[in-house]
């Protein structure tokens, strides 16, 4: 998959054979210094600029219990979004992660009467791991493209869904559930918030203080390079998609059993969240690079923007034009980063100070 | 993206022919024809005039958008995401122009259609931005500006004003009496779109950007120009289908389009075109949009009275409902290119 | 050397491709402590037999012992875990990760289920002190250059402590101070005993460090023998199979008018103030290290790349080409160096690649047609000796000398009055190199201009008429052909010796 910047596909590494002097600056002066910094913390920066522009815009967008609201939003796609980053670190894609998150609303609530609270949590679950497993198995074993891959399987598990629940909304059987995830426990703080980002968190450790984190990023860095390095490459592409799969299950199982009903539309505006946050969160679409923190922090910044909007009382409309401008912005950003970078790519410091002289 | 590592291809291996490379672009045919069988094995409607007629028409729009696709898919660009909303802004532009008279409706939805292939086609090829991401985010703004312009609601054209009765009647339009409009221009954008991709500079340049973006610069191709062609063209057919759709729904409206981006990829890849670009052919891909049609209508033309397994009826009075339908099509699709990809493996045609 | 044992021995190894037999009943043996050199032409099956010793085949035949014991080389793990390490021609590092988690991959260190950090950067910061790389290992490998990448990659297989130790064209894109670098942990490494076998098309270097040869022709070993028996020219007649005299047959040069000039052309911090000028019927040579700014000069010239100031032109004319493909149509070609990302599009046939430049001319009305290019390419393809000769074939299917011809063939379609070569015969076979310069004589010889920037001396010195030096980005000199020997430039490419004259 290419990057920001379409480029070649070939994992192989492929430097301009130009710099000789090693050592020297890596960025060229302090401004470059700075643009380079600003674009590793972008997302940060991102989010901070829209907290202060909706502060400063949104009527009672500054308080605590909206707080809750926009971090309840972010955990809505947090699970998935965080599978859908493990894929794209691994250098693939996951379109399926919405439609997961359908199913695995659908299974929590609609198995209710015949396998109670639990047992339909866990089929969720394991439905997840089945559909992850057949992601990745297709991509691994059969060798098929993974976009190619999961826009099947998406299609299929959408339209089951919408066969198994009518088209229409199922209610839960119980509400203790609900009543469980949704008491505020902290500041606000509800079960169906904290067990996203409580995950998450861990997820983020895993991924970056263990060898098997590590293993996503190899991989997705180099699928060569990780197989001479001895990783079985093709157990991490199907764990990848495993764990996507399941996370985005449990993710619609969260939203689904707080809300106490299960919507065949749960997932449908997902997946364009959830692409938009890992982008804007500095996952590459080769693969290779990312971060889960990156994830969220978009998350919470993207569901900032929609509720900052709507405390304007902007529509829908407007939510989805400035959606699709910050992440237009973003990645036009990220592309003048790279055109920075390369135009000066292999430039020779002594030769410039001659220049001066 | 290949999961495992690549085996460079030996230099001596068996060179492939071209006739691999014919059964390649051809193999959907095959599925197209026994498509063909079953459908007359399994119903006598199936092979009705009427019934035939149906069956294309039902894809005579996706057919359309496909073939720009195809542009885009080709030169190794993937899909483009916001082909729904120039879908519905062709259409809702067009439907708003027709108070100017007919044509210059028409000029309005097809200008409409090519602003935002430019910008597309600007960004992608010179800026060199991601064709999914640019896109999905350029299909956010669309339909936000879409409804945003017209405030969510849909505008009827005016069956009144001959202009209005003229927009109305285009899609059922029969070109002398017998072929209908919109099947019409198919079959002439098809023949022009095969005719470029074969016959022109533009389409070799296409295919060696498709193949190679790093090569094609470096031979001399205006990389950037060509890429942006891709675009410009692909957002063209979807305007003229998101016209011709607008005038068989009777209303231009933000909703609609919906789905063709990826029932276009879908009809594209079945059709034998890689992602990998640089691949394929339109002839092909016809025949991709043609067994999603044969596929829909044999589906619906079945009905199962009764199916039992060992004794106990699994199935009554059974119909395949829209959804069955995509669920099919969707297992298909993952069959088919899955096939392709290991036949061209075996081939040697890719070595990945 | 020490005769301290066996360290690997294959017995007749064989390994199927599709329709051919790449390596055919092999017998190979190398001792502990000694530096083997493996040499063949392009196809020889050199490459496949270290990757079934890498593991990269699940599906060889025939027996490899280690240290006696029969092991199945089935996986590159399996390889890993007897003690095998391979230093891949093509860089398999990961570009996005930093340099120590390249260097440590496969074997990060841990500290309970965590990745201890400090230990990975302080082993990392080890491994490449011991290839003199100063390097802080967390700089992502995408942003280190090409030597720098080959250094750690060596720095990576080393840290794995191997006792065989596989390196295939190692010195492909290191520097003369690097290259006697690598030999010194070379010598260092067979003092320890270490089995090291070295793949190189470079004959001065295997005569220099290794111990003993083996000549591998069409998938079979033609020879081994000890290093002190052979002689360069005894080598290439094992490995082409015929004797070969004369490698550079002598030029006609009569140099007529002046017809490229470049007049102080700049792309600041690239190469600064380049004057020199080409004349018909002339090979300008240039020389000069890598990275010294031959390429960016090459790219500028032929408007692939932007120029700051500086005029140029062409049989008097003013030449400025706002696109490549505006230099294209003057006249102008610049063969890429990389040929596999930039030169040729691999899964292409070789018809379409050698007439890929030609699209523009051979469309009319926007039409084109393909079928105005048969003759030409019948032609090239007879004169440059493409093998096998089937145009349709995909190009990946060549091997590297002939997609090299290939790509020759692609700019001689042009016609070009001004030819760039960069480095046109890199990784290539002696009997391919042959044709290759025969042709490129050939082109000098019909009144155009050919530029021809090599890092391969003995090519360098015996195509050019005169040789510019570069270094550091500025043109330092001239040396005519009556000085030019591979040691003048050599030294003048360094900023040493009297040669040079401005």
């Amino acid at each position: 998959m290419p990057d920001a910047r379409h480029d070649n596909p070939a994992p192989q590494t492929q430097h301009p054979p130009r710099r000789v002097d090693s050592g020297q600056g890596r960025h060229g002066g302090q401004a470059g210094e700075i643009l380079a910094l600003a674009y590793r913390y972008r997302v940060y920066l991102l989010a901070a600029a829209i907290f202060a522009v909706m502060g400063a815009i949104a009527p009672n967008f500054a308080t605590v219990g909206n707080g809750a609201a926009v971090l309840k939003a972010a955990a809505t796609n947090l699970l998935a979004a965080a599978g859908f980053t493990i894929v794209m670190i691994s250098g693939q894609l996951d379109l399926s992660v919405g439609s997961a998150m359908t199913l695995g609303g659908m299974m929590a609530i609609g198995l209710q009467p015949q396998l109670g609270v639990a047992g339909s949590f866990v089929a969720a679950l394991l439905a997840g791991l089945v559909l992850g497993l057949i992601n990745g198995l297709l991509v691994a074993k059969a060798r098929i493209n993974s976009f190619i891959v999961t826009l099947g399987t998406m299609i299929v598990v959408q339209n089951a869904v919408f066969i198994y629940c009518g088209g229409g909304t199922i209610p839960a059987a119980t509400f203790d559930v609900q009543d469980v995830l949704q008491r505020p426990l902290v500041a606000g703080l509800t079960l169906q918030i904290l067990i996203p980002f409580i995950l998450a968190a861990l997820l983020a450790v895993v991924l970056r203080r263990t060898p098997i984190g590590h293993g996503f990023y190899l991989l997705g860095g180099n699928p060569q390079t990780a197989w001479y390095s001895g990783l079985a490459v093709n157990r991490y592409v199907i764990g990848a998609f495993a764990l996507s799969g399941m996370l985005s299950t449990l993710g619609g199982a969260v939203v689904a059993m707080s809300e106490a009903n299960a919507n065949p539309t749960l997932g449908d505006s997902s997946l364009m969240t959830i692409v938009a946050a890992v982008i804007i969160g500095g996952t590459s679409m080769q693969g290779g690079k990312g971060s889960l923190m990156g994830t969220a922090v978009a998350l919470v910044a993207l569901a900032a923007l929609v509720n900052g909007l709507s405390c304007r009382g902007e529509g829908y409309e407007v939510q989805l034009m400035a959606g699709g401008l910050v992440l237009a912005s973003i990645i036009l950003y990220d592309a003048y980063a790279l055109h920075r970078r390369e135009k000066t790519r292999g430039q020779r410091k002594d030769l410039l100070k001659e220049l001066r002289e | 993206m290949s999961s495992s590592p690549s085996i460079p291809a030996d230099p001596r291996a068996a060179a492939p022919s071209r006739l691999h490379e014919t059964l390649n672009v051809l193999g959907v045919y095959v599925l197209v024809i026994a498509l063909f069988g079953i459908g007359c094995l399994i119903s006598d409607e199936f092979l009705t005039r009427n019934n035939l007629m149906n069956t294309l028409q039902a894809v005579t729009l996706l057919g359309i958008v496909s073939i720009g696709v195809a542009f885009i898919t080709y030169s190794r660009h993937y899909v483009d995401l916001s082909i729904p909303g120039i879908m519905s802004l062709a259409g809702i532009v067009a439907v708003s122009a027709l108070p100017y008279g007919f044509a210059a409706s028409l000029a309005a939805g097809l200008g409409a259609g090519l602003a935002i292939g430019l910008i597309n086609g600007w960004v992608i090829g010179h800026l060199r931005l991601n064709p999914i991401i640019w896109t999905l985010a350029m299909m956010s703004v669309l339909s936000g500006v879409i409804r945003k312009a017209y405030a969510g609601a849909q505008v009827y054209p005016d069956q009144a004003t001959p202009a209005g009765a003229a927009f109305l009647d285009l899609y059922h339009a029969k070109l002398a009496g017998v072929v209908p409009l919109p099947l019409a221009i198919l079959i002439v954008l098809a023949i022009a779109g095969c005719f470029v991709m074969r016959w022109t500079g533009f389409g070799a340049r296409l295919k060696l950007t498709g193949s190679s973006y790093e090569v094609a610069r470096m031979t001399g191709v205006n990389v950037q120009r060509t890429i942006m062609a891709a675009f410009v063209l692909s957002a063209l057919t979807s305007a003229i289908a998101g016209i011709l759709l607008t005038s068989f729904n009777k209303v231009g409206a933000s909703y609609i389009g919906k789905g063709y981006d990826f029932a276009a990829i879908t009809a594209v890849v079945i059709g034998g075109m890689t992602l990998a670009g640089g691949r394929g052919h339109i002839v092909g891909m016809l025949g991709g949009v043609m067994v999603i049609a044969l596929m829909n209508n044999i589906m619906g033309l079945v009905r199962i009275e009764e199916m039992s397994l060992s004794g106990h009826v699994i199935l009554r009075n059974f119909t395949f409902s829209e959804f069955h339908k995509a669920i099919v099509q969707g297992v298909v699709f993952i069959l088919v290119v899955g096939l392709n990809s290991y036949s061209r493996r075996k081939s040697g045609l890719d070595d990945a | 050397m020490s005769e301290s044992g066996v360290a690997l021995q294959m017995v007749g190894v064989s390994k199927q491709y599709p329709g051919t037999l790449a390596v055919d009943h092999v017998d190979f043996t190398v001792y502990a402590g000694e530096v083997h050199a493996l040499i063949g032409e392009n196809g020889a099956g050199k490459s496949t037999l270290m990757k079934i010793i890498a593991g990269s085949f699940g599906d060889y035949t025939g027996r490899l012992m280690i240290n006696s014991r029969e092991v199945p080389l089935h996986s590159p793990a399996i390889a890993k875990a007897n003690g095998i390490q391979m230093i891949h021609q093509e860089l398999s590092l990961a570009p996005p990760l930093s340099i120590a988690e390249n260097v440590m991959a496969g074997r990060l260190p841990t500290c309970g289920p965590f990745l201890n950090r400090a230990a990975m950067l302080a082993e990392a910061r080890r491994c490449l002190a011991r290839v003199g790389l100063d390097l802080d290992p967390e700089t992502p490998v995408e942003e280190i250059s090409q030597h720098e990448a080959q250094l750690v990659e060596i720095a990576k297989a080393l840290g794995n402590n191997p006792c065989i130790l596989v390196m295939d064209e190692p010195t492909s894109a290191l520097g003369r101070d690097e290259v006697a670098r690598l030999f010194e942990i070379i010598r260092n490494l067979r003092r320890q005993g270490l089995a090291i076998i070295y793949i190189s098309h470079h004959l001065p270097e295997v005569l220099e460090i290794a111990d003993r040869v083996t000549v591998m022709r069409d998938g079979r070993r033609v020879a081994t023998e000890e290093i002190r028996n052979v002689t360069s020219e005894q080598l290439v007649e094992m490995m082409v199979g015929r004797s070969v005299s004369n490698l550079y047959a002598a030029r006609k040069a009569q140099p007529g008018q002046v017809r490229l000039r470049v007049e102080h052309l700049s792309r600041y911090g690239f190469f600064h103030d380049v004057s020199f000028d080409v004349r018909a019927g002339e090979v300008l040579g240039i020389g000069g290290l890598s990275g010294a700014g031959r390429s960016e000069l090459a790219r500028s010239i032929c408007g692939i790349d932007p120029i700051d100031s500086g005029a140029m032109t062409l049989d008097g004319r003013p030449l400025r080409p706002a696109s490549y493909g505006a230099a294209i149509r003057r006249g102008l070609a610049y063969l890429t160096e990389d040929r596999k990302t930039q030169g040729l599009a691999l899964r292409m046939s070789v018809a379409e690649n050698i007439l890929a430049p030609m699209i523009q001319r051979h469309s009319h009305g926007g039409v084109y047609r393909a079928g105005c290019g048969t003759t030409l390419l019948d032609r090239l393809m007879r004169l440059l000796d493409v093998y096998p000769p089937e145009p349709r074939r995909m190009v990946a299917t060549l091997s590297g000398g002939n997609q090299q011809k290939a790509l020759l063939a692609k700019w001689l379609a042009t016609d070009p009055q001004v030819l760039i070569l960069d480095e046109p015969t890199r990784g290539v076979d002696v009997g391919a190199k042959v044709i290759l310069h025969r042709a490129i004589a050939e082109v000098a010889d019909q009144g155009r201009c050919v530029v021809l920037i090599s890092s391969d001396l003995p090519e360098l010195v015996g195509l050019s008429d005169r040789i510019a030096i570069m270094r550091r980005g500025h043109f330092i000199g001239e040396i005519p052909r009556a000085d030019a020997t591979e040691a003048a430039v050599l030294l003048a490419a360094n900023g040493e010796g009297a040669l040079v004259s401005t």
